[in-house]
């Protein structure tokens, strides 16, 4: 006779093990290692939440020093490779097998690993694609995960930082999976409930709070005058001109810019309200003078923001906040809405080819994507009108009945010519070619797809892709506006004058910009220290960035 | 937009800490009086950076002159801290040296130097090592004259190495709270003593120990301002009024004040602690207190102000 309930039977007895460990549900930090030990078995599917921003770091390094004669063979599947103990376990044996999205601390160990072939890789994901995964193909047997406090039934506030949470236990806890969640306290009735307590097999009071990367904060201080005359071409000649009102930054200085030109570069140009109303974005506080100026709508947040939290509760018609007060983030959730409901997605990158595919790996440091390929492709499933969405349409279609067209989104790459150290951005070949074919890969590690990116900002202009005709248009309009760099150099330059003449390439003094004029006197801030102020002193920065 | 940068020479608006070293100049002195000396149109630039391959300046990253402050002459010295950090190569630490020993012959009023820098440039560490040493004698000399030799900080890149003990030997100096005064910086300490003793990426920590607040506090730092140019004029024209004489007595008083400082607070782990034994009641609020909070602090505890140094 067919067995229906094996997992399940399974799942029983590994709690059943675990019990003898806890108090209940409750389990102290000195019997993590004995608690894994029994509910794992080798070869289990595993998620280590290891997140964008926040980690479950007392259980990572219960599992790194687990037993590798006992627990061996892991498959990880985790978005976040992000504390050494996430790569410790595969130098141990204790895991064998990875599928994650992103690696950003650990990109150069992780590549170092591929190439020793010490990981067996499945794939770099998408944090959409992996999330979806959970559900067919990757769901985990056992979820390590973190919140900020727990009730005695394992009731779970997650904190500001809810971030991959719902979605692992959801998959876990619905598929005959265990779910152990580490929390920085145990209380007696948590402030909200983020994860019911009967999707939680135990709680682990952790030893000290889980770590979170304060990842989106950029210092206005360090901002330069060449991020600034990016931003205001990219206010001038795209924000305004699409007329953006939904839309995602990524997470770079040139973006930051941007934020803090609104009050006062946009502002002049009368895009108040026009623009940059909607957002799907993390709390970053560099938004804070715009959020003060009235520009900001709404945000919907992947994450939450060290230091942001108070200002958060005090603007909860800004932020989606619990009955508790404080923000409710979901990375899921604004994914989809970055990838559907926004029109625009800008970011940085460090390398971009001719033809305009974007990558972040070098052939030392594999980062990984995170969400930009999701909010930085236009989805092919989307059905609703906006005038952005249908100008860039309109901009883009070669051929076909125009009752037929459909809408674009508009995905921007923001750029300096050369990048950190003076290493140019524009490149003949992605260094990620290279590292695929080192290692093996399938699938080269390409963030951006060329057919997905729209427009290209540098300090040398704006090159809008969507009106390029054909493969050497499009090649020139990247050169035309790669400046120095060989890729720049080697243009044509009756061509790139063509493109000009065509509006395909517009440099600053075709917008109407005074490249002298993109001075520092422009950011709404111009330190931490001014976004303190601008928040009413409720932004709360962390000491790393502090200069005070 | 020209508008806009017409308001940002504005001294009453024009941060220090963002302006540049001619900004900063321009706005500091009464408008229009500054003479430039070695102009960048004379290109005295570095015979040194090109051997490394590194972009050299046409000012070599020190504006010298003299100007009318208030209808009085002084000499002014400004580092641009956005070239190699403000640090001291040949030509920079010689004008210097050279502006300070024209003192002695122009008998200005004041000599101000408005400090931004990391310290020596390590490509011409020689030439800048002996250009502190340098500059250091020369500002006994200025100062024996009965010139006052006032440092202004506030800058980016601090002032630091060379530059914090050249700071040391100025009649008074000026400090705002983005200012920063020591002698090895953040990184430098961390590298030799280890994170634990000093952990360079903790900026609160920097700011703690090193900035213009904790210096002002500990008498270091004679005056305190606002971060703009204004405030630094300002507190420059006041500090010029009350320069100490240069004689055995101030000497004296000052070897008596540092020695005294070590006894007080040698055992203390963190500037809090300082704080706290110099009376200051609730040290933690001070890195968060505004200017005019700060001043009403600093007023209340005794050793802010003195006749040494």
């Amino acid at each position: 006779m067919t067995e229906w309930r094996g997992e399940r039977q399974a799942r029983d007895a590994r709690i059943a093990a675990g019990r003898t460990f806890a108090e209940g549900k409750v389990v102290p930090a000195g019997a993590v290692v004995d608690l894994l030990e029994v509910i794992l078995r080798p070869g289990d599917r595993v998620c280590l939440e290891g997140d964008n921003q926040k980690q479950a770091d007392c259980l990572a390094r219960g599992l790194s020093a687990c037993d590798p004669a006992k627990i061996h063979d892991l498959h990880m599947v985790q978005s976040g490779i992000v504390l050494p103990e996430h790569l410790d376990v595969f130098e141990t044996g204790i895991a064998k097998r990875l599928d994650y999205s992103y690696s950003g601390p650990q990109g150069a160990r992780i590549a170092k690993m591929l190439y020793g072939g010490q990981i067996e890789l499945g794939a770099v994901h998408t944090y959409l694609e992996l999330f979806a995964r959970y559900f067919i193909d990757l769901t985990p047997n056992v979820a390590l995960i973190a919140g900020v406090s727990a009730d005695r039934n394992g009731n779970l506030y997650t904190g500001p930082n809810t971030e991959d949470t719902p979605t692992v236990v959801e998959a876990t806890a619905f598929k005959n999976g265990v779910v152990v969640a580490q929390v920085n306290q145990i209380v007696d009735r948590v402030p909200r409930v983020d994860i019911p307590g009967d999707r939680v097999d135990f709680v682990v009071e952790a030893d000290k709070p889980f770590y979170v990367e304060p990842l989106f904060t950029r210092d206005p201080a360090a901002m330069t005058e060449t991020q600034i005359l990016i931003a205001m071409m990219a206010i001038k000649g795209i924000y305004a001109e699409y007329g953006i009102r939904r839309l995602n930054h990524g997470i770079g200085f040139g973006t930051a810019a941007i934020e803090l030109l609104l009050p006062t570069y946009g502002e002049k140009l009368g895009l108040k309200g026009k623009i940059a109303t909607h957002w799907a974005l993390n709390p970053h506080p560099t938004l804070i003078p715009a959020i003060e100026s009235g520009w900001v709508k709404q945000v919907h947040c992947f994450g939450s923001e060290v230091g942001m939290d108070r200002y958060i509760r005090e603007r909860p018609d800004i932020f989606f906040t619990g009955a508790d007060g404080s923000l409710r983030s979901n990375r899921a959730f604004c994914q989809t809405a970055g990838l559907y409901a926004c029109d625009m997605f800008i970011g940085a990158t460090l390398q971009i080819d001719l033809m305009g595919h974007s990558s972040t790996v070098t052939q030392s440091r594999v980062a990984g994507f995170g969400g930009a390929p999701n909010m930085g492709s236009d989805p092919h499933g989307r059905r609703h009108p906006s005038d952005a969405w249908m100008k860039a349409g309109r901009e883009g279609q070669i051929v076909g009945d125009p009752a037929l067209m459909r809408g674009r989104k508009l995905v921007v790459q923001l750029v300096e010519t050369f990048g950190d150290k003076l290493v140019p951005t524009f490149v003949e070949k992605l260094d990620a070619l290279e590292l695929a074919r080192k290692i093996g890969l399938e699938l080269a590690p390409v963030m951006i797809y060329a057919d997905d990116v729209t427009h290209i900002v540098s300090e040398e202009g704006i090159a809008n892709l969507l009106l390029c005709r054909d493969a050497d248009e499009r090649e020139q309009a990247i050169r035309g506006v790669a400046g120095y760099t060989e890729v720049g150099r080697g243009r044509d330059r009756a061509k790139v004058e063509e493109l000009r003449a065509r509006g395909i390439i517009r440099r600053p003094e075709d917008l109407g910009i005074e490249p002298l004029d993109a001075d520092r006197a422009l950011l709404a801030a111009k330190s931490i220290k001014d976004l303190v102020h601008w928040s009413g002193g409720l932004y709360e920065p962390p000491a790393k960035f502090r200069n005070w | 937009m020209a508008g806009d940068r017409a308001a940002s020479i504005d001294p009453d608006a024009l941060s220090w800490y963002e302006a540049t070293a001619r900004q900063r100049v321009a706005a500091l002195a009464d408008p229009g009086s500054f003479q430039e000396f070695l102009p960048p149109t004379e290109r005295r630039m570095s015979p040194h950076l090109p051997l490394f391959d590194l972009p050299r300046a046409f000012d070599d990253g020190i504006v010298v002159g003299r100007a009318t402050l208030d209808g009085g002459p002084v000499l002014i010295a400004a580092q641009e801290g956005r070239f190699m950090g403000g640090a001291f190569g040949e030509i920079h630490g010689g004008k210097l040296v050279g502006l300070l020993r024209a003192a002695l012959d122009l008998k200005p009023k004041a000599v101000l130097i408005l400090f931004d820098t990391g310290g020596v440039r390590l490509q011409e560490a020689n030439a800048g090592e002996t250009a502190i040493a340098e500059t250091m004698r020369a500002i006994v000399e200025v100062r024996a004259a009965g010139i006052p030799v006032i440092g202004l900080i506030g800058g980016r890149a601090g002032c630091y190495g060379g530059g914090g003990l050249i700071a040391g030997t100025c009649s008074r100096l000026a400090v705002s709270e983005s200012g920063r005064i020591s002698v090895s910086g953040p990184e430098v300490i961390e590298t030799n003593k280890g994170a634990e003793e000093f952990d360079s990426r903790d900026r609160a920590l920097v700011w703690r120990t090193m900035g213009g607040k904790h210096r002002r506090l500990t008498g270091g730092a004679d005056a305190f301002c606002a971060d703009t140019v204004f405030a630094f004029r300002r507190a420059a024209l006041g500090l010029i009024g009350r320069a100490p004489a240069f004689d055995l007595a101030t000497l004296e008083a000052e070897q008596a004040r540092l020695e005294d400082r070590i006894a007080r607070f040698g055992d203390c782990r963190d500037a809090t602690d300082v704080w706290r034994r110099l009376g200051v009641n609730d040290p933690e609020t001070v890195p968060a207190m505004d200017t005019d909070a700060f001043e009403a602090t600093v007023a209340r505890v005794r050793e802010a102000d003195h006749d040494a140094r």
